[in-house]
């Protein structure tokens, strides 16, 4: 037996209740002079005992049914078989309803999806509860979204929401749900407290399987958890786990390389997967199969596009439908530039072209003959450390600091907030640098500190190389590939050997062939900062004259733009902030979400706030992936555009072994759905727990009559 | 605790019904005048009573000169006489008797009753005497029959604050050896005593040939006992405390006071002394009334 109101047991103190009544009336009495003692001494002398007796059946009485009363009012609940003795009808339920509304539960069996039986399981459940019942209905997946957040007795309004209820494309995991569920269960009020988990069973759902077991069986004394299964076994399944812009900057016309990655989730080998581009949901744009996909495996596949104007472009790749359609598409926002401006920051400026230290990088960032110079969508402007101070950082995308000595502290600070901004900045150190000042004044946004160079330029003989392969990072990715050439050539000289500081988060581009880091590079507010540790000429290495020093560079600016992107992009769930000049300050914002249709539009309507001081666009309800387009109102309106990209791992439709199935059954009560018999006659064959309050009181009630009854009969005259 | 004044001891309504009936001596009693009541001793009054043979000293003038002549033996001539009676009034002026429910104590109801009756006693040219007593007798009045004594007597009786606890048959017992003349003793009292020691002491009076007449005096609370809820009786005569539920015990209670009632009754009926219940609650003239008449009746010869 265990108390719902364990507090209200203290109320059988209130049995002290006759004993003080008592005292308080012996206070109270009426006195009397009184002349014929003796007569009233030999009443009570013959009525003593009887008197005695009589006060002594009351007192009891009085207290028993006080305690009956704070018993029943402390609300006590017999188990098992016990629980049925008190169990005249069944005892109202609090129900919580768990309904997994991960993209996992899109999967259909072309007739109806997991979800549309998880809905109709969540109705059944409804009718199983007795009369009385109240019930809340929590969406769940890696995160909580209560559409009933406490227990309610409305049982109609209960099936209407459920109905009403959609999916997310939120990836599953039911830990914190359950954690969460059962922690809210515990302190609702209700002999029966019930938690039902619709779900597909999905092996994903179940991380930290041994911490869901432990608070299953932590949580069963006082909760009844019932999981019911509405998926089944087949895990055949064809996602875009990826899309990704992977070559070239996102000029305007130019070839745009995205990368789709298509992961073939289920027992068998996949062969002709067929995947489209398109952008803006404009017709396919490029198209491309990939031959075969063995199981279990990922591939990726090159789609190309163009952008035909400056702005904010949706790419979207997709696959033939599966029988799990939410992953089959997968959108991307790219942020289209006209022109790409980079501010080259000359450190030893000569009259001839060819030692100043940005003529190899000058050439390298316009690829092309003097006369399409000025078309080329990258627009160098070359400048010098005095001048830095006058440059406008604001009109540049990116800066490259090439052998600059040092600058002001002022322009030191302005660069930060460039980076802050979304800035990208590529630094190669020369012999004209100060140490002291990069490794001090630049310490907040260098990924590493330069330690005393190596090597000697003179010394042709001796030098370093860069790694041949295992090229990890996006930049130099494409050198896996042998026929894009090698990175492995270029000999360096001379070089700052870099030591990565260890309270930032460095990654490492590309590394010397001896494992040390040549490249590094690190996010810096919205920007990101590549630090190269040796010449951006000639000086200290030959690694400007060759072939992979132009495909490198441009690699890099686009990484660092992409880094910008990055915003744009987000997994579902993430909140959107974007930042924006201040004329958008407190501008109305208009956010079309992924869902909406012509016939029934879905907008988000808000403000740009101020943020961390700047202007920010926010928007926090992304729980379904694509894309989502945003409207300023400013003049001219700003229209731009975000993606959410569901968590690719969801695609996976593996489903809970029959040993971990096993497993749950003994910490739960595992249903499955629709085969297993009538929901609502297996949920009523368990009884967990009966108030008996009721009995208690009716029996409080009893003693009350009879407590009246004597006191009536023993203060009659005798 | 405040008193009757004097003035208000005598009701006239009360008077004037006592007045219609009187007070008269159910039996003989030793006057010291002519009176209305039959004197033990014969004289040679107008009611002839019996012969006596003459003896040395005897008056000449009562020799039955008829006897003589016929039978040559000389008898003297008796005759009833009338005397007057000798009232001793016994009030209880313990402090049980301070005992009230309502307006009236007990003592005051007694005090009422004494004076009403010494009233009544002079009216008729009796002599009376008062006296008040608890476990002895605190105040006295001796023996008067001068009407104008009835101021004196009232003062007595108003001025009386009662002080102990009572021991009614000691002083019953006492009275008896006490007063020497046989005449008629009222008795007022609640008579909470012992009731065999009560009707020791009446069988005492009477034995010494008073004409006993006993007032008892009972608040209606006493012989109702109408309390309800708790109450603490606290006794008036030093008794311990009692903490009760009256209602609970009022059967018993009045069982037994009933029988204590009837144990006094039947021992005076036994002495053929004269028990009245003086119910403070009624009104005294109603309670004298109606014994006096009772007497009047019973009395008459």
């Amino acid at each position: 037996m265990y108390f719902l109101n364990p507090l209200l047991l203290f109320g059988a103190a209130a049995i002290s209740v006759p004993i003080v009544i008592h005292l308080l009336n012996r206070r109270r009495t009426r006195r009397v002079e009184w002349a014929a003692m003796r007569f009233l001494r030999a009443s009570i002398e013959k009525n003593e005992r009887r008197l005695e007796i009589e006060d002594l059946i009351l007192l009891a009485l009085r207290c028993l049914l006080l305690i009956l009363l704070a018993l029943a009012l402390a609300r006590p609940t017999l188990r098992g078989a016990l629980g049925s003795l008190g169990n005249l009808g069944l005892t109202p339920s609090t129900a919580l309803i768990l309904l997994d509304n991960s993209y996992s539960m899109d999967a259909t069996d072309g007739v109806q999806s997991r979800f549309d039986k998880a809905r109709k399981a969540a109705e059944e459940t409804l009718d199983a509860l007795p009369s009385g019942s109240s019930v809340a209905v929590w969406l769940v997946s890696d995160a909580v979204r209560p559409i009933i957040p406490e227990p309610t007795r409305d049982l109609a309004l209960a099936r209407k929401i459920i109905r009403e209820s959609r999916l997310s494309d939120h990836a599953s995991n039911l830990l914190p749900c359950l954690q969460q569920a059962t922690g809210t269960l515990r302190n609702k009020a209700g002999a029966r407290k019930e938690l039902y988990v619709i779900t597909d069973g999905q092996a994903l759902a179940w991380q930290r399987w041994s911490d869901v077991l432990q608070l299953l069986n932590d949580a069963k004394q006082t909760v009844r958890t019932r999981i019911i299964l509405v998926g089944d076994t087949d895990e055949q399944n064809l996602s875009i786990s990826d899309l990704r812009l992977a070559g070239g900057l996102p000029s305007v016309n130019q070839p745009l390389r995205f990368e789709a990655q298509i992961t073939n989730h289920g027992h068998d080998d996949v062969r002709d997967a067929r995947v489209t581009l398109s952008v803006n949901n404009d017709p396919p744009s490029d198209e491309g199969s990939i031959e075969f996909i063995p199981a279990g495996t990922a591939k990726s596949i090159s789609l190309f596009a163009k952008l035909r104007a400056d702005g904010f472009h949706s790419v979207t790749a997709r696959l033939a439908d599966d029988r799990l359609p939410a992953d089959n598409r997968r959108s991307a926002v790219v942020h289209a530039m006209k022109e790409l401006r980079v501010l080259l920051v000359d450190g030893t400026p000569s009259r001839d072209a060819r030692e100043s230290a940005v003529f190899f990088l000058r050439h390298a960032l316009v690829p092309v003959s003097a006369a399409d110079a000025p078309q080329y969508f990258i627009k160098p402007i070359v400048t010098t450390p005095a001048e830095l101070p006058a440059a406008r950082l604001d009109g540049v995308d990116i800066v490259i600091l090439s052998n600059v000595f040092d600058f002001s502290p002022d322009v030191a600070a302005s660069l930060e907030q460039f980076l802050s901004r979304g800035g990208g900045l590529i630094v190669f150190p020369g012999p004209n640098c100060s140490r002291a000042f990069y490794n001090s004044k630049l310490a907040a946004i260098l990924p590493a500190q330069l330690d005393e160079p190596r090597g000697d330029p003179e010394k042709q003989d001796s030098f370093a190389t860069l790694q041949p392969k295992d090229y990890q990072h996006p930049i130099v990715a494409l050198w896996n590939d042998a026929a894009a050439g090698t990175l492995a050539s270029a000999h360096f000289y001379r070089y700052y050997p870099l030591q990565a500081r260890t309270n930032h988060s460095p990654v490492t581009v590309l590394r010397f062939a001896d494992g040390a880091p040549a490249v590094m590079e690190q996010s810096v507010g919205l920007g990101r900062v590549v630090l190269f540790n040796s010449t951006g000429n000639t000086a200290w290495n030959d690694f400007p004259v060759r072939p992979a020093f132009v495909p490198l560079l441009h690699r890099a600016l686009a990484v660092l733009l992409i880094r910008r992107d990055e915003a744009l992009n987000l997994k579902v769930g993430e909140p959107f902030n974007y930042r924006l000049g201040l004329e958008f300050a407190n501008k109305e914002t208009v956010v079309t979400l992924p869902t909406s249709t012509p016939e029934k539009p879905q907008r988000d309507y808000g403000r740009v706030e101020m943020f961390n001081g700047a202007p920010t666009l926010r928007h926090a309800n992304n729980d379904n992936a694509g894309v989502y387009d945003v409207e300023v109102a400013s003049d001219p309106p700003l229209r731009m555009r975000f993606a959410a990209q569901s968590p690719p791992a969801e695609s996976s439709l593996k489903p809970l072994s029959l040993a971990e199935l096993k497993q749950l059954g003994q910490a739960a009560q595992v249903l499955q759905y629709p085969t297993d018999a009538a929901l609502k006659s297996r949920v009523q064959q368990e009884t967990v727990g009966s108030e008996v309050w009721w009995p208690l009181a009716m029996l409080a009630l009893a003693l009350g009559a009879v407590e009246t009854f004597f006191a009536q009969r023993f203060s009659r005259s005798r | 605790m405040s008193s009757l004044p004097a003035n208000r001891l005598l009701d006239p309504d009360v008077i004037a019904r006592a007045e219609m009936l009187g007070l008269k001596a159910r039996e003989v009693v030793e006057g010291y005048m002519a009176g209305e009541h039959k004197s033990p001793f014969r004289g040679f009054a107008i009611e002839f009573a019996q012969h006596r043979e003459y003896t040395h000293g005897d008056d000449v003038r009562h020799l039955d000169w008829k006897v003589l002549g016929r039978t040559d033996r000389a008898y003297i001539k008796q005759y009833e006489q009338d005397t007057n009676f000798i009232a001793h009034l016994y009030l209880d002026g313990s402090e049980s008797m301070k005992y009230t429910s309502h307006t009236a104590t007990k003592l005051e109801y007694g005090k009422m009753l004494a004076a009403t009756l010494a009233y009544l006693i002079l009216l008729q040219r009796d002599a009376v005497a008062v006296n008040i007593f608890d476990a002895t007798v605190r105040e006295t009045y001796q023996r008067t029959d001068n009407r104008s004594a009835l101021l004196n007597i009232l003062h007595t009786l108003a001025a009386y604050q009662p002080q102990a606890a009572t021991d009614l048959a000691k002083v019953l017992h006492d009275m008896a050896g006490k007063i020497r003349r046989r005449g008629i003793v009222i008795l007022i009292s609640d008579l909470l005593d012992d009731e065999e020691q009560i009707l020791s002491g009446l069988q005492h009076l009477r034995f010494a040939g008073h004409d006993v007449i006993l007032f008892h005096v009972l608040d209606p609370a006493e012989l109702e006992f109408p309390f309800r809820g708790t109450v603490e009786f606290i006794g008036l005569e030093y008794q311990p405390r009692i903490i009760a539920r009256p209602a609970e015990l009022r059967k018993t209670y009045l069982a037994e006071f009933e029988a204590y009632r009837n144990r006094l009754r039947d021992g005076c009926s036994k002495t053929k002394t004269h028990y009245v219940l003086a119910n403070t609650g009624q009104p005294l003239a109603e309670t004298l009334a109606s014994y006096l008449a009772f007497r009047l009746h019973t009395s008459r010869r």
